[in-house]
């Protein structure tokens, strides 16, 4: 069979291909961004339908995505940035290494593109946007931050009368009391095996016993040499962690055993306290464990903390200097960390959005959640973690200065003395 | 007689410097010395440059310092507490895995008679585990809290040790020790074995004839006849504890507050936790020198085998 086509349909069909030519999109440059972020549960899926969302007006935008493990990744990332073929937008904790990549130039200034219609600083608050500033200008986009809270058994509570304790002294005496019932409980395990547990209670109880303002010319190696971490409360802090260990609160072997051991003692109610971040209530969740509750690290009796202040770690991400399509990686993030994609990384990660302007629509995600996000909300100050704060040779001492502490082959001022001597050859070498 | 492709020096009576025989071998060695030399000889060069300079993981300059990382080297405490528990994994390491392994190898080769090659196999069996599964199944066993050991000691009326076996600094260093001789001991029964099979067994006859039996056909008949198996068993052996890396890594991390850093983990510890590079680099050397010196006389000692 054949088709002839008379001169008028030629015509109308060439009018029409060549109308069809006209009218269609120009296609820009297809732009592939790679991100690299950590493997938390629900990352890859969040991240997978926000690009495919993104690409409603991005259409020539192909997100990349790989994940790593907490680790690895910082190593990781370091080489990666360094060399050839790195990420373009990488996730960073606020502190340190974000400070560091920014001195040796690998991270971009994002603030123009930030400050642009649709950017993200104009979506942020501003202490969200402090997360990432330095010297005035904006190196990352802060995405969510962590938190932590001592998480207890409410049924266990209930069973045996036990108040949430007001003071440090109060909550060595609640572990006492626990081991009364049962000497093999462990009222609160702590898993420091790789360190970064104990440094966490380090945090808060340095806060507890000097308050942030106390401790943060210390911290940034801004004091004078002869007055850097003289301050008595930091062997009072390490006191503390001592006297509820002897109260009987951590598991015997606190720097053998690894913190997935302490959160399954916690999540399978073998434990009836654990000290745990935010990030845990997506594991107690998934355990099936959902009747707990939670309270902020008790104050230290004669202590300067605050009880408005409480452990926050911002994390979010950077773009780095050498990717080649800076205005699409600050797009891309800047609709991240949007009204409705703030929402489902709630839903998706379980994590405190930056952007929390919907969470209370969060669905799927653990009642706690919720009480949570409202209780960050009413902390009128952040406290830091010490291991992305300080610089690493005194994050290094500090970890293993508490190690020593909780194997008893340091005293309280002995440690402080170690952390000193690590801080001083930190800030001669500045 | 293949034809010379160049001048023979023939005229001169020397040997013939290049001709096909010669070509064709280079060129089949071509592509595993381009690899040596890109992965291996290419960084070890990096490595001796960048210990004269002081520069962080992703620093842009490079500041040259002299001999100030070796200098730095000697006076680091932490340094010298690496080295000194490398040499105690090496010392230990030859006593439990040469000495475990001419034990097992002397048991398997006399003294028994069936089922050898299921004992061999069993032994052999963690060799080919990769150490990252080793150190994580390990580090379950040693759990002060649901590991079995625990359980076990205190089934046996005996209380485990309080900091936990990897988190006691008197003790984590001896359980590297017993995770390491565990994986390896079968490698080194089975090269023993190996070297005892190869002897004779009209030797034995022999000596027996002549009155020598028991210890003395062992010092006079055995002991000679493994001699290089032994030296080379303990050379590998040797190297190994002080390459060690990924099983420190993996179940301490050089930890508890440092007890069982090696300088595999310190050296890695300076560099990636810490930037300092060049440091680093300088304890690389440092590595690379002991390996490399202790790497010859294995081959040497390998030909006289």
């Amino acid at each position: 069979m054949q088709f002839h086509l008379n001169g008028e349909v030629r015509l109308v069909a060439s009018a029409l291909l060549g109308a069809a030519v006209l009218v269609s999109p120009v296609h820009a440059e297809d732009i592939v961004l790679k991100m690299w972020t950590l493997d938390n549960s629900g990352y890859k899926e969040f991240i997978a339908e926000a690009a495919e969302a993104f690409k409603a007006t991005h259409p020539n935008v192909t997100i990349e995505h790989q994940i790593f493990p907490g680790d690895p990744y910082k190593t990781a990332l370091k080489v990666a940035l360094v060399g050839s073929d790195g990420p373009d937008v990488f996730f960073n904790w606020s502190g340190d290494r974000a400070k560091q990549l920014v001195k040796d130039k690998l991270a971009l200034d994002i603030t123009d593109f930030g400050n642009a219609p649709g950017g993200f600083a104009k979506v942020l608050p501003e202490g969200w946007l402090d997360a990432f500033r330095y010297d005035g200008r904006l190196y990352g986009v802060a995405a969510d931050a962590v938190s932590k809270y001592v998480f207890y058994d409410k049924a266990y509570f209930a069973e045996h009368k036990f108040e949430i304790p007001k003071t440090l002294g109060e909550l060595g005496n609640l572990c006492k009391a626990i081991r009364k019932i049962d000497p093999n409980t462990v009222p609160m395990p702590l898993g420091n095996k790789t360190r970064w547990k104990a440094i966490h209670w380090m945090t808060m109880l340095n806060e507890r016993a000097m308050g942030v303002a106390g401790t943060a010319a210390d911290y940034d190696l801004s004091r004078p040499a002869d007055q850097l971490y003289t301050d008595p409360g930091y062997a009072k802090a390490f006191q503390a962690l001592v006297d509820l260990q002897d109260a009987g609160c951590f598991e015997d072997a606190p720097n053998a055993t690894e913190y997935a051991i302490a959160d399954s003692m916690f999540a399978t109610k073998a434990s009836p306290m654990e000290y745990c971040g935010t990030w845990c209530t997506s594991g107690l969740d998934a355990a099936g464990f959902t009747d707990y509750g939670f309270f902020r690290l008790p104050l230290m009796d004669g202590g300067k903390g605050s009880f408005d202040a409480n452990f926050l770690v911002p994390e979010g991400y950077q773009v780095s200097a050498k990717s080649a399509h800076p205005k699409e990686a600050v797009e891309w993030l800047s609709f991240l960390v949007s009204d409705e994609q703030g929402l489902k990384f709630a839903e998706k990660v379980q994590f405190l959005p930056s952007n929390a302007k919907l969470v209370d629509k969060a669905q799927g995600v653990p009642a706690s959640f919720k009480d949570i996000a409202r209780d960050v909300g009413t902390l009128k100050q952040g406290v830091n973690v010490l291991d992305a704060l300080l610089e690493s040779t005194v994050a290094d001492a500090y970890m293993n200065a508490t190690v020593e502490v909780l194997n008893r082959t340091l005293t309280p001022d002995q440690a402080v003395g170690k952390i000193r001597e690590a801080a001083l050859a930190a800030q001669a070498k500045k | 007689m293949a034809p010379s492709l160049t001048s023979t020096l023939g005229d001169t009576g020397k040997r013939p410097v290049l001709n096909a025989g010669n070509i064709s071998a280079s060129a089949m060695m071509a592509p595993a010395l381009i690899l040596v030399g890109v992965f291996i000889l290419i960084p070890a060069a990096v490595a001796v440059i960048g210990s004269f300079f002081d520069f962080g993981m992703t620093s842009a300059t490079w500041t040259f310092v002299g001999g100030a990382n070796y200098r730095r080297a000697v006076t680091d405490p932490l340094f010298w507490l690496a080295i000194s528990n490398n040499i105690f994994i090496v010392i230990g390491s030859v006593v439990s895995q040469v000495g475990g392994g001419a034990i097992l190898a002397a048991i398997l080769d006399r003294g028994i008679r069936r089922g050898s090659v299921v004992y061999r196999t069993i032994i052999f069996m963690p060799v080919v585990i990769s150490s990252i599964a080793v150190a994580f199944v390990w580090m379950l066993i040693l759990d002060p809290n649901v590991g079995p050991l625990n359980a076990i000691v205190k089934t046996l009326g005996l209380s485990p040790p309080r900091l936990g076996w990897l988190g006691d600094p008197a003790i984590s260093l001896w359980m590297l020790l017993l995770i390491a001789a565990w994986q390896n001991v079968g490698f080194q029964m089975m090269l023993i074995l190996a070297g005892l099979q190869a002897i004779p067994k009209e030797h034995y006859e022999a000596a027996s004839l002549d009155g020598a039996r028991g210890l003395k056909a062992f010092w006079y008949i055995t002991l000679p006849g493994i001699r290089n198996v032994l030296v080379l068993a303990t050379l590998i052996t040797v190297i190994g504890g002080f390459k060690v890396f990924d099983l420190v890594f993996v179940t301490t991390g050089g930890g508890p507050a440092n007890a069982t850093q090696v300088l595999g983990t310190y050296t890695y510890t300076q560099a990636f936790s810490f930037g300092n590079m060049g440091y680093a680099n300088a304890m690389a050397v440092v590595l690379l020198v002991t390996a490399a010196l202790l790497g010859w006389l294995q081959v040497r000692l390998s030909r006289r085998a």
